[in-house]
Order: C-alpha cells, then structure tokens, then sequence
C-alpha cells in the first residue's frame, strides 16, 4: 500500500451520522449544560479547572518552600531564581509530564499545570521579558501557550536550539532578535537539564 | 467547512452571555465535533460525551479564542485534547480494551440517534484505534482536520518535529495493520 492509497482509505472513514432528532438534543443538552453553570470570562492563564486550584496552590507553596531553601543557601544567587537548573529539574520532577509554565512576575510564582500528564517531553525553554524596570520571567515547553508580562505568547523551539516567541503583539526569534518587540529586552533559552526524558 | 464572518459574530456575543449565538455555533460544528470525537475513541456513547464536553470547554475558554486561526480549527484542538484527557482516564480505557478484544460490534451500534457511517471504513477505523493516541491524533488532526504540521503542533502542544515523527510512524503501522487485514505482505 503506498502513501495515496492509505490516504484514499483514511479519507474514507465516515464519521458518525447524526440524526436530526440527535442534533436537537445534543444542542439542547450543552445548553443546559451552559446554563446550570455560570460563564466564565477569565484570562486564559485564569481558566483552569477550579480541582487544579487546590493542587496549584500546594505546588506553588511547595515551589516557594524550595526557592526559600534556596535562597537561604545562595543569597548571592542568580537574582532570577528560574534560571536555576537545579530548581527547576526539581520542581519538574515533582509534577512529571504535567508542568506547562513556572512563571515568575511580581507578583511572585506561579506553577501553572496541566489537568493531566499531558505535556510532551521536550527541554525546558527558560524566557525572560524586561520592559524597562520590570522583569518577568517562565521556564516552559515548545509550543506552549503562556502568559508573561502582560502578553499571550507561544513559545516554540527550534531544531537548532533557537527560541521563537510568537503572539498578538509580538514575534521574537532568539538568532535573530524581533521584529516587533517593541522595546522589549527579551532572553529566551534551553534549560539545561536531563530530567525530561525524550518521547 | 469554511469559516465565515458569522462564525466571528457568533463568538463576540457568545462572549457576551449570548446562548442563541452559541447554539448557531454548537449547530454548525456539532458534526465536525463528532466526527473527531469518534475517530478519537471509536466508541459512540463516548464521542457523544466527550463532543458535548468539547462545546462546554470551549464556551468556558471563549476568551482565548483571539480569532487569528478559524473556530473550527480551535474547536479541534479543544476536542482532540479533550479526548486526550479521556484516554488517560484508566477505567474508560480498560473498558475501550475490552470492547475491542471482544468485538468491533460496538462500533456500529445504534445510540440514540448516532450511528456510525459505512460499513467498509469499519477496518480503518479499527486500525485507527490501534495506534497510541497521541499518533492517532496527529492523524486525525491533519487528515480529517485539514491542518498542516505546524498547526497540529500548535494544537498538541509539542514541535513540529514530534507532529512530524508521529505522523510517519502513525502512517507505517496503519499501512502494515490495513495490509494485514487485505492479506498483503510487504
């Protein structure tokens, strides 16, 4: 079997009809799912399930615990406790598969994690935007969707090694600088661990 | 299905609280929904939950939609990680095993209103569940969502390169399962 004919095949596959009676209680059934439950307006980084608010906030009250450790032991540390390796292979392992960003703004840090052991196993891409005093910073994954410094970024890898952030109002490239960052200083690059196993 | 403006109308005043708007919405993708859902878990009582948890997510999540991609291909991504999600619930997949161990009946099997489509796609589906899901949903991404590997990669949350990679081994063992049903040898 070669490529077009798999294709012709795959093609095929009819998904499930749907009878017009069906299609009216389906509509009718999400409705009312919508209804007994308030919308939600929240930002993006605000939207996960309420269940996850309970294990964030132990995470970020274990994250701090350890960053306070750290800090203990390093006072004369990298001011930005993110570009620790160490710490974040730490924290990485403690949530295997489900970490999606470690942000770090000012209003402290946040573990941001997924509802499952969903996110791909890649290398932790560490970034960090400076609009003039202020700085924010995350430790993420390519092809995540985060939330830094105001702005909904993706954050994407390249095969080289090169970091890409891309959004509404922005699109950087770690070889070759942006060409709308307006004014931004941007860092972005691998985290060197070896906790995150290939796929 | 091609996305119109009022597809972007429909979400700014579904934005709103507006339920009639997303109702138009829900009506326009419902089968598209579906069709994923069911190509996703091959199973017809489950693609009709995770379809219905699907426009629910999504509604709760209209925020995010910033319109630079179609609301169809955002759907799909909302459908496809949801299925994702409930793969991993083991009960439902121990179940999913044992449905497929004992008979591809279920699969045909009328459920208030659902039925699956022709008989003749029965095996590929059949060969579709066999791949892990996270191949099967690269598959089912770019096949019958229409996107390329870098939206797929955006959707899945991984590289291009992993889209790319799980495509091809998707492909490969999905010629050997159809050849081996066909009798074919390679």
């Amino acid at each position: 079997m070669n490529d077009s004919e798999l294709e012709k095949k795959l093609k095929a596959v009819r998904g499930p009809a749907l009878t017009a009676d069906y299609q009216e209680a389906f509509t009718r059934r999400v409705l009312s799912n919508l209804r007994s439950a308030p919308p939600t307006a929240m930002p993006l980084r605000c939207s996960r399930r309420p269940r996850l608010a309970w294990g964030i906030a132990f995470a970020a009250g274990v994250l701090l615990a350890c960053v306070a450790g750290h800090w203990h032991l390093r006072k004369a540390a990298d001011p930005d406790v993110l570009a620790d390796a160490k710490l974040i292979q730490e924290t990485l392992a403690m949530f295997p598969h489900r970490v999606r960003a470690i942000v770090r703004d000012e209003r402290g840090i946040e573990l941001v994690l997924s509802d499952g052991e969903d996110v791909p196993a890649s290398p932790p891409i560490y970034v960090r935007i400076c609009d003039g005093e202020k700085c924010a910073s995350v430790v993420t994954f390519s092809g995540q969707e985060i939330q830094i410094a105001g702005r909904e970024l993706t954050v994407l890898a390249e095969a080289g090694g090169g970091i890409i952030l891309e959004g509404n109002q922005l699109a950087w490239s770690s070889s070759g600088g942006g060409a709308s960052n307006r004014g931004l200083k941007i860092q972005a690059k691998l985290v060197e661990t070896t906790l995150r196993p290939t796929l | 299905m091609v996305d119109t403006d009022e597809d972007i109308a429909w979400v700014e005043q579904s934005r709103e609280g507006d339920h009639v708007a997303f109702e138009a919405l829900i009506r326009k993708h419902q089968q598209m929904v579906h069709a994923l859902t069911f190509r996703m878990t091959g199973s017809l009582a489950d693609c009709q939950d995770l379809a219905q948890e699907t426009f629910v997510r999504a509604y709760r999540q209209l925020d995010a939609y910033q319109g630079t991609a179609k609301f169809s291909s955002w759907l799909y991504r909302i459908a496809v990680n949801s299925c994702l999600d409930w793969r991993r619930q083991e009960q439902r997949r121990q179940r999913l095993h044992q449905d497929w161990g004992e008979s591809l009946d279920s699969l045909i099997t009328d459920t208030d209103g659902v039925r699956e489509g022709e008989e003749g796609s029965r095996e590929v589906q059949a060969a579709l569940l066999k791949l892990p899901a996270k191949q099967r949903a690269a598959i089912v991404l770019t096949v019958y969502g229409g996107q390329n590997h870098a939206e797929a990669a955006k959707s899945l949350g991984c590289s291009e390169t992993t889209v790319s990679w799980r495509i091809f081994s998707a492909r490969r063992k999905l010629k050997k399962l159809l050849n081996q049903k066909e009798g074919r040898y390679e």
